[in-house]
Order: structure tokens, then C-alpha cells, then sequence
């Protein structure tokens, strides 16, 4: 019995890594700005804004000049805050006919960056968004002339891992590969962006007004709920030919929270509300809530990417189920034999779990919860048939008995 | 293996109860959530344990679980703070409150309504709607 004494400093233990420096896992890489080329001095594109503060979100009316009959670009993208982003790459190659299984990942996508082409290209954004999930970046890109304004994120530092079965089992993620070329590195950055932004829209918008003598305009919306801080805008045409970046900043106030490894700002007050529900809910039902916070918060919060939902709310569960089983052992209804035995071998199972959150796509995350949830229903559904309430009615009426005896031995051993 | 629980002596498969805990604990740790509702079916029906054993012990074999699968999240930088201390205090408040209700509510109700939930949600997440 000894075991009870060591569930308190764990706890303890538990909380003072939680609550521990934020700051190792907060990514502290700021986007570097282009180094812009001396532009040739005559054909510069010129750039101007109307404001340079946001509040949450909002219009900024972008003009300038470009030569004559050429399409302009804007790259956009926030420069105080940066994101992960990751994708495991499990593609058959075309070429070899093997499956390559590399992780690549890189802290320092901008957690905000879009490109605005001309108005034209509508049609384009629209035709990818139609591929559903299957849409390509580059394939868009290319098809849209834009390559030449991709610059912020191809010059982020991408790390990759050649992955194994036994890699994943003993939850690393595998050989570090040497650091990739510069076309490599650019081709990759194109699938993380896609990987962290996912579809078209949010990276790509039609909105650039160009008259034929050279002028443009544009306006350029800024969502509500994302990154506070300085964001640039460069005008680009060419490879050669871009503008000096232009800076505006986006505010935001409390309630309004920026969440760091999420990269979106949050209203503080929601999680708040809804995971006292849950919680409530939870009790009432005899079980943790994490299985209905998970899939309401990835209901609720698309902007949210679902590593951060799994990897908070695992914590959140944790207080609950010590001060649990606390109230247990101080009424010995705990058998510690049983409960370590199989506790050893969940211990392995939740070594590698946060791992494949990590490895999975959205998409495959939702496929997968949407069928456990399904089994858990019918589960549940289960203990309500009538065959099952008989049954547990007397278990349950054994379970009272032997846990007032328990209680009853626990005063009287004090 | 031999355990004994209040003087009466229970025979467990352990090889059963670790192969279903380690898949339990994957899939629970890989989706964020406790696996409870998996555990304690996995205990009394395959394991043919009695529910009085089943409730502190298949808690206890849990927090194993979410203990390390918090480390691992947040070793991966998985794990927000401020959306961490959000929803923490509310969780803990929620545990407070709840046994106020639960003598009014009947726990067939809550399930039933869980059930349907349930339902609703998963259907959200394959996207059917």
C-alpha cells in the first residue's frame, strides 16, 4: 500500500512540468523579411496602405504602381509569429514504386501568410477548391503565375526524418536527413503550407485590381482570430521585380487570447464555458469528458489543429482522474496489483499515441474519432438495454455495499 | 494472475487486460481523450472482473496512461497554455458542481443523451453533415 503515498508528489509533479516554462516549446523563430534585390530603379513596383493598425481582423486597402501589363502579386504574411507545421509523407512515388515515410516539420511557417493575385484568377482558386483535399499548392501556384511571389515561407528551415516501424514503436521520429537544397527545401515548404493551411481560400485569394497603365488596387481582408503583432505585405511581378515591404500591425484585447502553438487568437471565454459543461456532463455520465471536448472543440473551432486539442485536453483529464483516485485509496477501494499491472502496459501505448496524433492529417483524425465515437456510442447505448440495467442493477447494488463497508473501515482506522 | 480485493480472490488474464490496455491507450492517447468508457467495459466483460473491483483500479491503470501521454504532447509542443488554463479551472469547477445535479438527474437519462451525442458528433467528424 505504499503506492497511495505516491500519488500526491506525482500530482505535484505532473503540474510543476505543466506549468513550467512555456517557453521551450513556444517556437521563437521570427520570419526574416525578404532580402529584397535592388530592384532595377525604374520598374519597382511601389506600394501603399491606407492604414497600418487592425483590430482583430479587418480591410486594408493596398495601392501602388507596377509596370505596365503585368500581374501583380501580394505576398502576405505575419512577421512576429510563427507556427508549425508537418506532414509525414507516405505517398507512393511514381518513379520507385516505394513509399518514402519522411517526416518533415519546420517551426517557423508564419502563422498567417496568404498571396493575393489578380482578380482574374478566381476562377483557379475555385477550380482547386472543387479537388477537395487532393489539391495541390504547387500544381495552384504554378497555374496562377504566382511562383515568383512563394518567397517567406520556401526560406523557412525544414527539418525531415527518414521514419521506421521501429522508430514509430519506440516513439522517435526517426533519422535526422541532412538539410535539403534550396529548390528541395522550396518544394517541401509549398506541401507544409498546404499541410498547415489546407485549403485553397486561406492561402490564395483573387482580389488584386490592376488597370492597364499600371496602377493597382486592392483590398485586402484580415480575418477575425488571427495572430496579433506586425504583418508585411510586398508587392511582387517577377522574380526581379518586387516592392519594399509595406507593415501594418493587428491588435487585439482581452478576451481575445492569442494562442501560441495554435497560431490563432481565441476568445478566452468559450473553452471556458464549454469545458465546464462537458465537465459537468462528464461527472453526471460516470466518465472523463475528453471524448466529447475533443470532437466539440474540432466542431466548434476549425482554426484550432487538432495536435493542440489532443495535447491540452489530455492534461485538463489528468487532475480529474488523480483526485479520483485519491478518494479511492483513502477508502482502499483500489486494488494497486491490478490497476499497475495494466497500467505498465498503458504506459507504452500512450508513449507512441501522441506520436501518431503528430503523423496523422487532419482529415484521417476526424475519420478515425468519428468511428471510435461511433463504438462508444453503441457502447453506451449498451449499458441502457434493459438486459444490461438488470445486471448492473446488482452489481451496482454490491458496489454500494462493499464501498460503505470500505468507508466504514477507513473511519474506523483512523 | 492471482489478486485479492476485500477477501475474496479474482483470477485475471493479464495477457488479455495488457494487449486491451496498450490499445486502448494508444487510440485514447493518440485522440486526447482518457479511455475510460473503453476500460471499464474492457474489464468487466472481457475480463470478468465485478464492477466494485473494476471502478478504482481501471482509474488508476488509466492515469498511467494520461500521465505519460500528457509528457509526450508536450514534448512534442503539442500543449497550449493559455488554452490549457482555459479550460482547466472550468474543469475542475465543473467537478464541483456536478454531484450537486447528479442527485436530481437519472444516470439512464444523461447516458441515453450522451448516446445520442455521441451520435451527432461522430457524424460531424466523418463529415456526413
Amino acid at each position: 500500500m505504499n503506492m497511495r503515498k505516491g500519488v500526491v508528489p506525482w500530482l505535484l509533479a505532473a503540474m510543476v512540468v505543466l506549468m513550467g516554462s512555456n517557453g521551450v516549446a513556444v517556437a521563437e523563430g521570427e520570419v526574416q523579411p525578404a532580402n529584397q534585390p535592388a530592384a532595377a530603379a525604374v520598374t519597382a513596383p511601389t506600394i501603399v496602405i491606407d492604414k497600418t493598425e487592425l483590430n482583430n481582423g479587418g480591410t486594408i486597402k493596398v495601392s501602388g504602381r507596377v509596370p505596365a501589363g503585368k500581374p501583380v502579386y501580394l505576398e502576405v504574411w505575419a512577421a512576429e509569429h510563427s507556427v508549425r507545421a508537418n506532414r509525414f509523407d507516405s505517398e507512393l512515388d511514381k518513379e520507385t514504386n516505394k513509399r518514402p515515410y519522411i517526416f518533415y516539420i519546420s517551426e517557423e511557417m508564419p502563422a498567417y501568410y496568404k498571396i493575393f493575385a489578380p482578380k482574374e484568377m478566381q476562377a483557379k482558386i475555385d477550380a482547386a477548391k472543387k479537388e477537395g483535399r487532393k489539391w495541390s499548392y504547387s500544381a495552384l501556384l504554378k497555374d496562377m503565375g504566382a511562383e515568383a511571389a512563394f518567397n517567406i515561407p520556401a526560406k523557412m528551415k525544414i527539418e525531415h526524418y527518414q521514419s521506421t516501424l521501429m522508430a514509430s514503436i519506440v516513439g522517435s521520429r526517426g533519422d535526422l536527413l541532412p538539410t535539403m537544397d534550396e529548390k528541395e527545401n522550396r518544394k517541401r515548404a509549398m506541401q507544409l503550407t498546404k499541410a498547415r493551411f489546407r485549403s485553397p481560400d486561406k492561402v490564395f485569394a483573387a482580389d488584386v485590381d490592376i488597370k492597364p497603365d499600371g496602377t493597382y488596387t486592392a483590398e485586402i481582408k484580415i480575418r477575425e482570430g488571427l495572430s496579433p503583432g506586425k504583418y508585411k505585405i510586398v508587392a511582387v511581378v517577377d522574380k526581379k521585380t518586387k516592392s519594399e515591404p509595406a507593415t501594418f500591425e493587428n491588435k487585439i484585447a482581452f478576451p481575445l487570447v492569442y494562442l501560441d502553438n495554435a497560431g490563432t487568437s481565441l476568445n478566452i471565454f468559450y473553452p471556458f464555458v464549454l469545458s465546464l459543461c462537458v465537465a459537468i456532463f462528464g461527472v453526471l455520465m460516470g466518465a472523463g469528458g475528453g471524448f466529447i471536448m475533443n470532437p466539440l472543440l474540432l466542431a466548434l473551432f476549425p482554426a484550432l489543429p487538432h495536435t493542440i486539442v489532443a495535447g491540452t485536453v489530455t492534461p485538463t483529464v489528468l487532475f480529474s482522474q488523480g483526485s479520483g483516485i485519491y478518494n479511492y485509496s483513502k477508502i482502499k477501494f483500489i486494488n494497486w496489483k491490478l490497476g499497475c499491472g495494466i497500467g505498465v502496459a498503458m504506459l507504452l501505448g500512450g508513449f507512441i499515441g501522441p506520436k501518431l496524433t503528430e503523423m496523422i492529417t487532419l482529415d484521417q483524425f476526424k475519420f478515425a474519432f468519428g468511428w471510435i465515437l461511433l463504438v462508444l456510442a453503441v457502447l453506451m447505448f449498451w449499458q441502457t438495454t434493459p438486459g444490461y440495467l438488470s445486471r448492473n442493477k446488482k452489481e451496482q447494488a454490491i458496489l454500494k455495499e462493499f464501498k460503505k463497508r470500505a468507508e466504514e473501515a477507513a473511519k474506523g482506522g483512523k | 494472475m492471482k489478486i485479492e480485493f476485500w477477501g475474496q480472490e479474482f483470477k485475471v488474464n493479464m495477457v488479455i487486460g495488457c494487449i486491451g490496455g496498450f490499445l486502448i491507450a494508444i487510440m485514447s492517447s493518440m485522440f486526447g481523450f482518457g479511455g475510460g468508457p473503453f476500460m471499464v467495459p474492457l474489464m468487466t466483460v472481457a475480463l470478468r472482473l465485478p464492477m466494485y473491483l473494476v471502478v478504482g483500479s481501471s482509474l488508476l491503470a488509466i492515469f498511467f496512461n494520461t500521465s505519460i501521454s500528457t509528457m509526450r504532447h508536450y514534448q512534442f509542443g503539442n500543449f497550449d497554455l493559455y488554452f490549457f488554463l482555459a479550460m482547466f479551472p472550468a474543469a475542475i469547477l465543473g467537478g464541483y458542481i456536478a454531484p450537486q445535479i447528479a442527485k436530481r438527474v437519472s444516470p439512464l437519462v444523461v447516458k441515453r443523451v450522451a448516446c445520442m451525442g455521441l451520435v451527432v458528433l461522430a457524424l460531424n467528424l466523418l463529415g456526413v453533415y
